[in-house]
């Protein structure tokens, strides 16, 4: 290609471009275990105590999987679960991705950020830690956040800034918490975050249990998404906020064009196409990441997942069943 | 001049993608510019980058070096790379 093209080399943008044409995912986002101290009203995992899965990868499985994504260049990972935290590999893993010199973020929520765990974070080099913070009011984000306690995470994230690690924070909206989304930005920001996070609650694992007491009415996510604008507005240059105004279907559309160079590796090893679909494309317990990667690009054809998508735009309840794993 | 903290780069059979993490944006890269980068990973001048990309790459040298310029300011500009 001749040099004239230079100027045109940024040529395209997009958040975690299309698929295509890469040789291999951008980001891998590993739920390295469903375990988790917390019971969380909406989790879409299932996660809680007592919940890892039985043939969770086991720690040769964990390596030679992290060896893969480092060989073939995965430039971006994030850990996250279940709590990831609650790892017995947690650590050695952050080490191993960051030694390598992958990007690495991870999604907690927030409990085990002791002094100790934050310097250790920092000094390996994570790319940020992501918190979820729902709410910023005490009652509201232990009511949602079963077995978690607000004044606990709070000081985690206190902990985080420091010790210098980048911070996200992340939030979730319920009927009872969506009136606080202007305080819960303005926390986040006041806590040190650089980027916040928030989008719809999706009605799937322990939310379809507890939807009624979850559910937010349209009107109000009118008013939430308002609150979002102004606040993208007034901390414009200080922190992101990014907000998904969209639904899950038309994220779904969108993605059956353009999907994602994404993965998603569940506890055992098992690679999703999206978070959103039941549809598993591999198994890295027997697939080389290599060809988990080639059937990942041609599983978004499979008429099976379009067919899925199109039957949600009938029935918005079929996201309970996302549990339920179709192999392609 | 180098990537920025949160940019990695990663070589492609059309060139190659840059990718902000911190943003999880994603810039697609021609081969010229993908060589541009791996210039910029080398560790080589900015002032040198133009006259080497254009001695590499057909066609008329003084466009080249006018592009693969813009390039480098572009980079800057989107917080992609840094002095």
């Amino acid at each position: 290609m001749a040099g004239a093209e230079a100027g045109q080399a940024i040529n395209n943008e997009a958040t975690v471009a299309a698929s295509g044409r890469l040789r291999a995912p951008l980001y891998v986002a590993w739920q390295i275990t469903n375990e988790c101290n917390f019971a969380c009203m909406h989790c879409i995992e299932e996660s809680g105590p007592g919940k890892r899965f039985r043939d969770e990868l086991d720690e040769t499985q964990v390596f030679a999987a992290l060896e893969q994504m480092m060989a073939l260049g995965v430039p971006y990972l994030s850990f996250s679960g279940g709590e990831p935290m609650t790892h017995p590999l947690f650590f050695a893993m952050v080490e191993y991705a960051c030694g390598r010199g992958a990007q690495l973020k991870i999604e907690t929520n927030g409990h085990y950020l002791t002094a100790e765990a934050c310097a250790r974070l920092r000094d390996l080099g994570v790319k940020a830690v992501q918190v979820s913070l729902d709410g910023a009011s005490r009652a509201a984000f232990n009511r949602i956040r079963v077995l978690g306690e607000f004044d606990t995470v709070v000081a985690g994230i206190q902990r985080l800034r420091d010790a210098g690690v980048p911070i996200e924070i992340n939030f979730s909206p319920t009927r009872f918490n969506v009136a606080e989304i202007g305080a819960a930005v303005d926390l986040a920001y006041g806590l040190g975050a650089y980027s916040f996070y928030t989008g719809r609650t999706m009605y799937t694992g322990n939310a379809v249990k507890a939807w009624r007491h979850l559910e937010v009415a349209e009107d109000d996510y009118a008013g939430f998404f308002d609150v979002l604008r102004a606040k993208a507005a007034e901390y414009k240059g200080r922190m992101r906020v990014y907000f998904h105004e969209v639904g899950l279907l038309e994220e779904l559309r969108y993605r059956l064009r353009e999907p994602a160079a994404l993965l998603i590796v569940l506890p055992n090893g098992l690679v999703k196409l999206i978070n959103a679909l039941p549809f598993v494309c591999g198994d890295l317990r027997r697939d080389t990441l290599e060809d988990v990667w080639a059937r990942f690009q041609s599983a978004w054809h499979d008429p099976r997942v379009a067919s899925f998508v199109d039957e949600l735009s009938r029935d918005p309840g079929k996201t309970r069943a996302l549990h339920q794993w179709i192999h392609l | 001049m180098k990537l920025a903290k949160y940019v990695k780069f990663r070589e492609e059979k059309f060139g190659g993608v840059l990718f902000e993490t911190q943003s999880e944006k994603v810039f697609t890269l021609n081969p010229t510019a993908a060589a541009v980068v791996r210039e910029i990973g080398a560790g080589i001048d900015e002032d040198k980058i133009a006259t080497r990309i254009a001695e590499r790459f057909n066609g008329d040298a003084r466009t080249i070096q006018q592009e693969v310029l813009s390039f480098l300011r572009d980079l800057r500009s989107k917080g992609l790379a840094q002095d």
